[in-house]
C-alpha cells in the first residue's frame, strides 16, 4: 500500500542535535563584489530541520522522527530569515574582534587596489580616446608621414655646446662631463707651422692623377706623360681594360631623371619585337596553300623525276623566306652600343 | 630660448605696389630654410653648397665609415639635406652602420647601365627624410678603372641639377688605401676630413693621404682624431691630440673619445648620435658636425686632470 509522507519542518538551532543521524546541509553564501576581484565566502551555518514523515496509513507507532538538515524552503517567512541572520553576526563580530588590529590595513589595502584600479581605468580611456576623422588618423595608419606634420611634437635637439651634462668651471678651465674632470688645454698650431706642414708634404709626395689606364705589355702612347700613366697587373681582380659601359650612354642614364631606364625600355623594345616576330610567324604557317596558285609559282623545268623534288619545295622556301625579318633589324640598340663601343675604345 | 627661423634676414617690402597694383617680384633666396627650430640655435651654414665633402684616413679601421654615418645624420639633424657615398666598390659597410642594408636594391652602376635611374637607388632615411644613402656597388660588380671617377663627378652634377633641389652635403665614405678606390673617392670632392688615431701607423697613413690630396688640389683639410683615450694620454702611453695635431698640421674638426657604444651602435644598425642620452662620443660626432657646417676648428682640447678631493663640507655645497 503506498504511503503517503507529508514532511513537516520545524527549525532547531545548531545546539540542539538530538541524533547521530542528523544530516547536514550546509548552506554556503558567497557573495561578490560587482568588480569581480573580491569574493567572500561565509562560514557554514548548519541548520539542523527537524523532519518528521507522516505516512497516510495510520500506523504511527512506525514514524521516526529524523532530525535532518534540509535546506530552508524559500516560503520562510522573512521575519524569520532576518533572525537567522542576526543571529549568525556574532560570528562575523567574533572574527573581527579577532583581527580587530588590522583592520585598518585591510580597508587601507583594499582602498589602494580599487584607486589604482580607477587610475588604470581612467588612463586607458584617454589614451584611446581621439577625435575621429583627423588627420591623426592618417598618421597613426602610416598614410601621412608624421616628421612632415606640425600635429606631433619635433624632438627637441639640445645644443652639443650648452649641454646640461657638461658642467664648465667656474674660471672657465675645467669641465666635468661623466665623473671625470678635464682641462682645457689651447691649440698651438699656427698658420706659419700649417704652410711648413704643406710645403713639406709637397715635396715628400709628389703624384698625379692617372689618366691612362695600360695592362702590362701595352705600348704607351705618344704625348702622353708617364706619371699619369696607370699599369695594371693582369691578375687584378677588378680590372676591366675593354670597357663594357658606353660613356655617352652611361652618361646619359645619370641624368635621367623621369620615364623607364634605358636598358629596361631596349629589353622591353626588344622582347615586343621578337613577340610580334613569332606572332607573325604563326600567322604564316596557318596559310593554306591552293594547289592552283602554286603551279603559277612554279619555275619551268625539263620533265625530270628529279627535278620535282626541288620544285615542290620552292613555295615553301619562298613562304619561309619573306617571313624571316632582316637580320639586321634585330636588336639594333645592343649592336649599336657594341660598334659605338667598340670605336670608343679604339679611340 | 626658442628661435623661429623662417627665412633670411630682407628688407621690408610691402605686399602690394599702389602704382601699378601689382605684387612685388618674390625675392630669391639661396635656400629657404623650412624646419621649425626647437633648439637654443642652429649652424649657420657656410661655402657653396652643395659641399662635397671626402672622408677619408689611408689606413683601415680608423672609423671613416662610422664618422661618416654619425656626421651625416647630425647635419641631417641640424636641417641640412644630405647625401651619403658609399665609394668603395668592392666592400660596402656604410648601410650596415646605418641599419639599411636591407633596403639597398640599386646601386650606381645598375644608373650607369640604365637599369635604373637615380632617385631610383637613393635609399632615404625613414628616420630623417632629408638624409639619402648611395651605394656605388654591389660586393661582385666591378667597374672600370678609371672610369669611377667620372662617374663620380656625372653623380655630382646630377644631384645638384635634381628637381628636389641640390642637396647641402654630398659626404664620400671613401676606401682604405691609396688606390683605384680612394682616386675615384677623391675625384669630385672639394674638402676632405682626415680620420686617423693616435697611433704612429695610422699617423704615416694620415700624411701621405694628405699630401695625395694636396696634390690633387684639395687644401682644405682638417682631421678628427678618434679613439681618444684620455687616461692612456693622461699616463703617456698615448700620443695626445697636440701632439698628433704637431705631426699632420692639420685643424682639428673633432676629437672623438673611444667609446663601447659604437660597436652596440653598429650591431644595431643605429648610430650613435641618435641615442639619448647622447654618449661622450655621441657629442663629440655632433661638435665635430657642427664646425664642418661653419667651416671651423676647434681652439681647444680636454686633457684629462685627476678629480678634485672634496672637503668635509662640500657634501653641504661648499
Amino acid at each position: 500500500m503506498a504511503s503517503i509522507y507529508t514532511l513537516q519542518f520545524n527549525s532547531l538551532s545548531s545546539s540542539h542535535r538530538l541524533s547521530s543521524n542528523v544530516v547536514k546541509k550546509h548552506t554556503r553564501t558567497e557573495f561578490a563584489l560587482s568588480y569581480g576581484k573580491l569574493s567572500l565566502n561565509r562560514l557554514p551555518v548548519p541548520r539542523n530541520f527537524e523532519l518528521r514523515a507522516v505516512s497516510s496509513d495510520g500506523d504511527h507507532h512506525h514514524i521516526k522522527t529524523e532530525i535532518v538538515a534540509v535546506a530552508r524552503q524559500s516560503k520562510s517567512p522573512p521575519v524569520a530569515r532576518f533572525q537567522e541572520i542576526v543571529s549568525s553576526l556574532p560570528h562575523v563580530a567574533f572574527v573581527m574582534e579577532k583581527y580587530g588590529g588590522s583592520s585598518f590595513a585591510i580597508w587601507l589595502c583594499f582602498a589602494t587596489a580599487f584607486l589604482v584600479v580607477v587610475v588604470k581605468v581612467y588612463m586607458s580611456r584617454k589614451s584611446r580616446y581621439s577625435p575621429a576623422g583627423t588627420v591623426a588618423d592618417l598618421v597613426r595608419r602610416g598614410q601621412l608621414r608624421s616628421d612632415r606634420r606640425g600635429i606631433l611634437q619635433p624632438l627637441k635637439y639640445e645644443d652639443p655646446f650648452n649641454n646640461p651634462m657638461v658642467k664648465v668651471g667656474k674660471g672657465n678651465s675645467t669641465i666635468e662631463m661623466c665623473g671625470k674632470v678635464y682641462r682645457l688645454a689651447p691649440v698651438t698650431l699656427t698658420e706659419k707651422e700649417q704652410a711648413t706642414h704643406q710645403k713639406r708634404r709637397s715635396r715628400a709626395y709628389q703624384w698625379k692623377r692617372p689618366t691612362i689606364f695600360l695592362k702590362e705589355g701595352d705600348s704607351i702612347p705618344p704625348d702622353v706623360d708617364p706619371d699619369t700613366i696607370r699599369w695594371i697587373p693582369s691578375n687584378h681582380p677588378f680590372a676591366t681594360i675593354a670597357s663594357d659601359i658606353d660613356e655617352d650612354v652611361a652618361q646619359d642614364n645619370m641624368y635621367q631623371k623621369h620615364g623607364v631606364p634605358f636598358r629596361i625600355q631596349a629589353e622591353h623594345d626588344a622582347l615586343q619585337r621578337k613577340l610580334e616576330m613569332l606572332q607573325n610567324e604563326q600567322k604564316l604557317n596557318k596559310i593554306v596553300i591552293d594547289s592552283s596558285n602554286a603551279k603559277d609559282l612554279e619555275r619551268p623545268f625539263k620533265f625530270n623525276r628529279k627535278s620535282h623534288e626541288p620544285a615542290e619545295q620552292n613555295p615553301f622556301n619562298i613562304q619561309s623566306s619573306n617571313s624571316r625579318p632582316p637580320k639586321s633589324d634585330q636588336a639594333p640598340n645592343t649592336v649599336g652600343s657594341k660598334s659605338s663601343s667598340e670605336e670608343t675604345t679604339k679611340t | 630660448m626658442l628661435s623661429f627661423i623662417q627665412s633670411p634676414a630682407t628688407p621690408f617690402k610691402p605686399l602690394f605696389n599702389f602704382k601699378t597694383l601689382k605684387p612685388p617680384p618674390k625675392p630669391h633666396f639661396s635656400k629657404p630654410i623650412q624646419s621649425v627650430l626647437q633648439w637654443n640655435r642652429k649652424p649657420q651654414l657656410a661655402g657653396e653648397t652643395p659641399r662635397v665633402v671626402v672622408i677619408t684616413s689611408g689606413k683601415g679601421g680608423v672609423g671613416k665609415t662610422t664618422t661618416t654615418a654619425n656626421v651625416g645624420l647630425s647635419l641631417a639633424r641640424f636641417g641640412f639635406s644630405v647625401v651619403a657615398i658609399d665609394a668603395d666598390v668592392g666592400l660596402r659597410n656604410l648601410d650596415l652602420l646605418l641599419g639599411l642594408e636591407n633596403r639597398v636594391n640599386y646601386t650606381v652602376v645598375e644608373v650607369l647601365n640604365g637599369d635604373c635611374r637615380l632617385d631610383q637607388a637613393l635609399v632615404r632615411d625613414k628616420r630623417w627624410s632629408n638624409f639619402e644613402l648611395l651605394c656605388i656597388s654591389k660586393p661582385r660588380s666591378k667597374l672600370p678603372l678609371g672610369f669611377g671617377g667620372k662617374a663620380l663627378v656625372w653623380l655630382v652634377e646630377a644631384l645638384k641639377s635634381r628637381e628636389e633641389g641640390s642637396p647641402d652635403f654630398i659626404l664620400i665614405d671613401c676606401p682604405a688605401g691609396i688606390d683605384a678606390g680612394f682616386i675615384t673617392a677623391i675625384t669630385p670632392a672639394n674638402e676632405a676630413v682626415l680620420v686617423t688615431t693616435p697611433d704612429i701607423t695610422s699617423l704615416r697613413d694620415a700624411d701621405r693621404v694628405t699630401g695625395l690630396l694636396e696634390c690633387d688640389g684639395i687644401r682644405d683639410i682638417k682631421m678628427i682624431v678618434n679613439r681618444v683615450r684620455t687616461d692612456m694620454i693622461k699616463g703617456e702611453d698615448m700620443m695626445s691630440v697636440l701632439d698628433v695635431q704637431e705631426m699632420l698640421g692639420l685643424a682639428l674638426l673633432g676629437v672623438i673619445p673611444e667609446d663601447s657604444e659604437v660597436i652596440r651602435s653598429t650591431n644595431r644598425g643605429y648610430p650613435l648620435v641618435l641615442n639619448r642620452p647622447p654618449t661622450l662620443a655621441g657629442l663629440a660626432f655632433e661638435q665635430a658636425a657642427w664646425r664642418l657646417v661653419e667651416q671651423d676648428s676647434m681652439k681647444a682640447v680636454m686633457v684629462e686632470e685627476e678629480p678634485k678631493k672634496r672637503g668635509f663640507f662640500s657634501f653641504f655645497g661648499g
